[in-house]
């Protein structure tokens, strides 16, 4: 059981895969020599107003600064629609199907939002999305497919709950039984066999 | 923590026994024990008792409150009231669920006993599960929480804690605007310290 709750910081493998998720820029200046960056550009050079999808460690770093090379626009998932959608019923949206990172890519994608909405539905989402995990956690026995619909980082939160719970119901469960050799032991083939009519 | 370790702390709670044999004081870490004189009414840690009852050695008393009507009564508060009631053993649903499992002669209606236990345990989880979702959805930091024992408050970890770290990333990331190094990193230590005291 892991102690700690997750905190993304250097050496953590989830912050780097959650900063690999695209979102879209614009470039503001044209960049010689990097069209091939742009598949679907002929030209040598990266124009300025193209629009490509980078991801976010690269996008964090190219915007920001005296002299900004892209503007970061809010990836699809982020606007105003689907915020809309989160709103509604945070619950019967499939987050895993928005973003495997969702939590995580929204906590990057925040900092190019200036009104700060985004932020806020992250954080609208978990609180009214977490009875549900919850429960899902809470009940032993639910198939593998409920996790479909969590992303990364309400899985590992089911996870954890889930192993709890299981610990827990078995110690309700268990009563007292007498120890008994484990399966593998009793299977084992090649245990001597005791004849029971030499002992007696 | 693992059921089994709240179990073992519970097992220190003392009980009363009966003994069928005689003993000098036994020197134990935690304290002395005894003397036992056959039939005179003694005070054990629990796991003493659970071991000398399975060497069939002493016969259980059951704690005052493990009556049938105690506990009907103690259901019926629970019922009605909106907050946790006080047990009246800190660790209630262990010691039921030891003496209930080896010790059921010495228990009057053991299997009652055994149904109203459960019974308010369920009451409370109900409780605490409607409380925890309450304390998410309004992002609370803290709630006041009275009466709940170690088993119950070690049901909702490590889901309850490592949820609010969650919430208190995302509460931070609301109000500081740009994320820099050094605001990952303090996030880093406070959460450090959150989850210290929480696990």
């Amino acid at each position: 059981m892991s102690l700690q709750s997750y905190t993304p910081n250097y050496f953590s493998i989830d912050d780097i895969l959650a900063s690999q998720e695209r979102c879209p820029c614009k470039f503001i200046v044209d960049i010689p020599k990097l069209g091939r960056l742009n598949p679907s550009a002929e030209s040598n050079d990266l124009k300025a107003g193209t629009t490509l999808e980078l991801p976010m460690w690269l996008a964090e770093h190219l915007s920001a600064g005296r002299h900004p090379i892209i503007a970061v626009e809010l990836p699809r998932i982020y606007k105003e629609a689907y915020r809309e959608i989160l709103k509604a019923d945070a619950c019967a949206v499939d987050l895993h199907k928005l973003g495997l990172y969702f939590y995580e890519h929204g906590l990057y994608v925040k900092q190019f939002d200036a009104r700060g909405d985004v932020s806020k539905i992250l954080l609208e989402t978990f609180q009214v999305r977490f009875r549900q995990l919850m429960d899902l956690a809470n009940n032993i026995g639910s198939d593998p497919a409920v996790q479909d619909r969590l992303d990364s980082l309400e899985r590992k939160l089911f996870k954890e709950g889930h192993a709890a719970r299981t610990r827990l119901n078995t110690w309700l469960t268990d009563s007292g039984t007498p120890i008994e050799a484990a399966a593998m032991v009793i299977n084992h083939k090649k245990r001597k066999r005791v004849d029971v009519e030499d002992i007696i | 923590m693992n059921p089994d370790e709240v179990e073992f702390l519970a097992e220190k709670q003392l009980i009363s026994i009966i003994p069928t044999f005689n003993s000098n004081v036994i020197h134990l870490i935690s304290g002395d024990v005894g003397p036992f004189r056959a039939s005179l009414p003694v005070r054990v840690p629990l796991w003493m008792a659970i071991n000398l009852k399975q060497q069939r050695k002493c016969k259980i008393q059951p704690p005052d409150w493990m009556n049938i009507e105690q506990l009907e009564e103690l259901k019926e508060e629970e019922k009605r009231s909106k907050t946790f009631v006080k047990m009246p053993s800190e660790h209630y649903m262990i010691e039921a669920k030891l003496l209930l499992n080896y010790a059921t002669d010495d228990i009057s209606r053991a299997d009652e006993i055994r149904t109203i236990i459960k019974d308010i345990w369920d009451i409370r989880m109900s409780k605490i599960r409607s409380s925890v979702d309450t304390l998410v959805r309004n992002a609370g930091f803290y709630a006041t929480v009275d009466h709940l024992t170690l088993m119950e408050i070690n049901t909702m970890r490590p889901l309850l804690p490592h949820a609010l770290d969650q919430v208190y990333r995302m509460k931070k990331a609301q109000s500081t605007r740009l994320p820099t190094q050094s605001t990952t990193l303090s996030l880093l230590n406070s959460s450090h310290r959150g989850s210290s005291l929480s696990s």
